[in-house]
């Protein structure tokens, strides 16, 4: 249509001639060196799986689902993983709904090569019935910002979501044991995708002038280089994908210099993902305990309900919308009843029967998120953090403490005094008949919280991280 | 009766608002509203030059893309954009810039209820930070009627799907203005109780309906001043128009768009501050 084509983004002759300048003396018109990336920032929401990415002015999101389909008739032992590209018009002017243009078909077969070639998401995981069924997980990329070098971000966000991602677990069952059944993520955790290394792209931008070569361009360079080359990497220097599609010839000692540099930008990049992940999927175990409600907050009701004080207060289904300090004083509890966000300023704790939420996973997965919140871990973290709470050194008034009131628990600095809890905890169990089964769960965790207690806080967080 | 829902607001109260502008760096105005946990970013472009084909070239013309989370685009989004666009064109003033074409592309982040409301305000916020002459501001509303007849405000996902019926509102903003009282009424009854757009889904009688109309319009007054509120900080920044060149890279010339928005602005802080 003429009228779009009145909307493209047009640059003028000096423009063109001002950038091309300043690069032949190594000038950027932003004020960066040739191989200097801009500034990366990865941010999560809530839900799993969704991931936004600024790469300096460019703006891109990636949500990840996951669903149960046929697998291919010749991988029948594998899960599928797809790539949908929406070069959505508010990112540029010149991006029209509708069909996919040549150049979002190209973002996503690149990112799609570094993945799936390269073997980066392991899809024999994926499968939970050998050519019936297995997981198909799909990567929305959305564009929101055209900022230059799209493929990078992309990228990147598209990373960042798959490592955040969580999928429903599910085991077979049924009379033949060929039914699957899913299980919701209230009553079995979900786990994330396994993610051997991850390709990162780094773009170059070829200039006509003497060989100027220029990483991660913006799109006024984008607009004035005479060819491009993304080269795919992960941060043990292993090429996953070269695209150089047409464009300038360029001469092979550039292309090698080019992938010498790539490789110490993608490593860059990596870190700076994984620092970003980690900090989510911590964030995420500490709210985690209040996760449950949210969703089984309508069975509660019928459910018998044990409420300590507080009766007619309604039930805080999400409660995730709490702050901080909420936070902090619900995390007195071994279980993850969260109702009382907002009411457990007053240290009231409601306990709820026949609540098998905690005990998640078995012995089996060391994974010691999933095996429900350990209460002295996070205990920890809430006593470094300076969060002053009446009565909570106390180990010895544990016992009185138990049977109603918020468990105060000092979180034990070592082993020694770990253990001296557990011996104060199995008295309880033994004095107090009643709440059994509370007290049953608080033992596992104390007895899971000892053997990571040992550990440092950063060696928690490595194990829980699969790289 | 008192209903206890399941976040523990009260049937009157709205979630979480948050409204932040100038969020994009290509579009010429966007903007994103968050109620609770519904998000949506929407963009602006605009004015460009034609119409589409089967549009009056006599009047501005406004084009509304819907973008959905994930999925494949259907005939639900169709409906969205076909509401939308109804919606900004009553509010725009569309013979300014005669066989222009204005889109609004609207993304949505998040959807945990009352999307349609969460977009349409967002849209409004887009138009504002875009510079696109508009009559008035729009606010919009989600009521749900339950099943015992009480009229909650805002509902999240689950409370729609569980309720009977929902209805979604438009209400023009309230208008500040120096003009004299009486000039602000439409044939006798205040300009603010009027509806711009209203949709429903279920059945509910038509007693419900009315106090649908009376909650939300109450609601919607504090939802306008969120709105406007909003809208004034950015001022002082956009006063300078340094400011404004500098955010260009290249061209140092002030487009006559973001000049349009800075009067505009200028407008409602003056017209706020006389009130």
């Amino acid at each position: 249509m003429e009228t779009r084509l009145a909307n493209s983004f047009r640059l003028t002759v000096n423009e063109k001639k001002f950038i091309e300048t300043a690069l032949q003396s190594d000038l950027r018109i932003d004020g960066r060196r040739p191989f200097d990336f801009r500034n990366i920032s990865i941010k999560f929401s809530r839900e799993e799986g969704s991931a936004e990415v600024q790469l300096g002015q460019t703006h891109v999101m990636a949500f990840v689902t996951a669903q149960l389909t046929q697998p291919y008739k010749d991988r029948p032992n594998e899960g599928t993983l797809s790539m949908f590209t929406e070069f959505s018009p508010m990112a540029d002017p010149s991006f029209e709904p509708g069909r996919p243009s040549e150049a979002a078909v190209e973002l996503g077969r690149v990112i799609d090569r570094g993945l799936r070639e390269s073997r980066a998401v392991d899809t024999e995981s994926l499968c939970v019935l050998s050519g019936k069924s297995v997981w198909a997980v799909r990567v929305d990329l959305h564009i929101l910002d055209n900022g230059g070098n799209l493929v990078d971000a992309a990228n990147i966000a598209a990373l960042a979501a798959l490592l955040t991602f969580r999928r429903p677990e599910c085991s077979l069952g049924g009379e033949d044991g060929q039914q699957v059944i899913v299980h919701p993520p209230e009553v079995r955790e979900p786990l994330p995708l396994i993610i051997h290394h991850l390709p990162i792209a780094v773009t170059f931008a070829f200039f006509s002038n003497e060989s100027t070569v220029v990483v991660d361009p913006t799109h006024y360079e984008e607009a004035v280089m005479g060819g491009r080359m993304t080269a795919t990497l992960n941060a043990n220097n292993d090429i996953c994908a070269i695209q150089k599609a047409g464009g300038e010839g360029v001469l092979q000692s550039v292309i090698m210099q080019c992938l010498r540099i790539a490789g110490q930008k993608a490593y860059d990049i990596t870190t700076k993902i994984k620092n970003a992940v980690e900090s989510y999927n911590t964030e995420r175990a500490l709210r985690k305990i209040k996760r449950h409600p949210s969703a089984v907050a309508l069975d509660i009701s019928g459910a018998g309900v044990n409420i300590g004080k507080n009766q007619n207060k309604p039930l805080k289904g999400d409660s995730e919308r709490s702050n901080l300090t909420s936070e902090k004083s619900v995390t007195d509890q071994s279980m993850d009843i969260e109702g009382e966000a907002k009411s457990s300023e007053q240290q009231q704790t409601n306990k709820i029967d026949g609540d098998a939420k905690n005990f998640i996973g078995g012995p089996s997965s060391w994974d010691p998120y999933s095996a429900g919140v350990n209460s002295d871990f996070l205990k920890a973290s809430l006593a470094s953090r300076g969060m002053t709470m009446p009565s909570r050194k106390e180990q010895g008034s544990r016992g009185e403490n138990m049977s109603g009131e918020a468990k105060p628990v000092d979180p034990p600095e070592d082993i020694n005094v770990s253990s001296s809890n557990i011996e104060a905890a199995e008295t309880v169990l033994r004095t107090n008949g009643e709440r059994t089964l509370q007290d049953a769960e608080y033992l596992r965790l104390a007895y899971t919280g000892l053997a990571y207690f040992s550990l440092e806080l950063t060696e928690v967080k490595c194990k829980v991280f699969r790289l | 009766m008192e209903i206890d829902r399941l976040d523990g607001r009260k049937a009157n109260q709205l979630r979480p608002l948050a409204c932040s502008r100038n969020i994009l760096n290509r579009a010429h105005g966007s903007a994103s509203w968050t109620q609770g946990d519904t998000k949506v970013l929407v963009a602006v472009y605009g004015p460009k030059a034609g119409t589409k084909k089967n549009e009056n070239p006599e009047k501005a013309c406004i084009e509304v893309i819907w973008k959905p989370k994930s999925g494949q685009i259907g005939k639900s989004e169709r409906e969205y954009e076909m509401i939308v666009k109804r919606t900004l064109q009553s509010i725009c003033i569309l013979n300014i810039n005669p066989n222009t074409t204005t889109s609004v592309i609207v993304q949505v982040i998040n959807d945990d209820g009352a999307l349609l409301p969460c977009a349409i305000n967002a849209a409004c916020a887009a138009l504002v930070d875009a510079g696109i002459p508009l009559k008035h501001l729009a606010v919009a509303i989600c009521c749900c009627l339950a099943d015992s007849g009480y009229i909650i405000l805002d509902p999240t996902k689950l409370e729609e799907q569980s309720m009977k019926a929902y209805a979604y509102l438009v209400f023009p903003n309230s208008i500040l203005s120096v003009r004299p009282e009486g000039s602000l009424k439409v044939q006798g009854e205040p300009m603010e109780h009027g509806v711009i757009t209203s949709g429903t889904q279920g059945a509910m009688s038509v007693d419900d309906y009315l106090n649908c109309l009376e909650r939300g319009r109450a609601a919607t007054a504090k939802m306008s001043t969120v709105l406007r509120r909003n809208l004034q900080p950015q001022i002082a920044s956009d006063l300078s128009f340094g400011d404004a060149i500098s955010r260009r890279d290249l061209s140092g010339m002030i487009s006559q768009r973001e000049f349009y928005g800075v009067i505009l602005r200028l407008d409602l802080a003056s017209a706020s501050s006389t009130a």
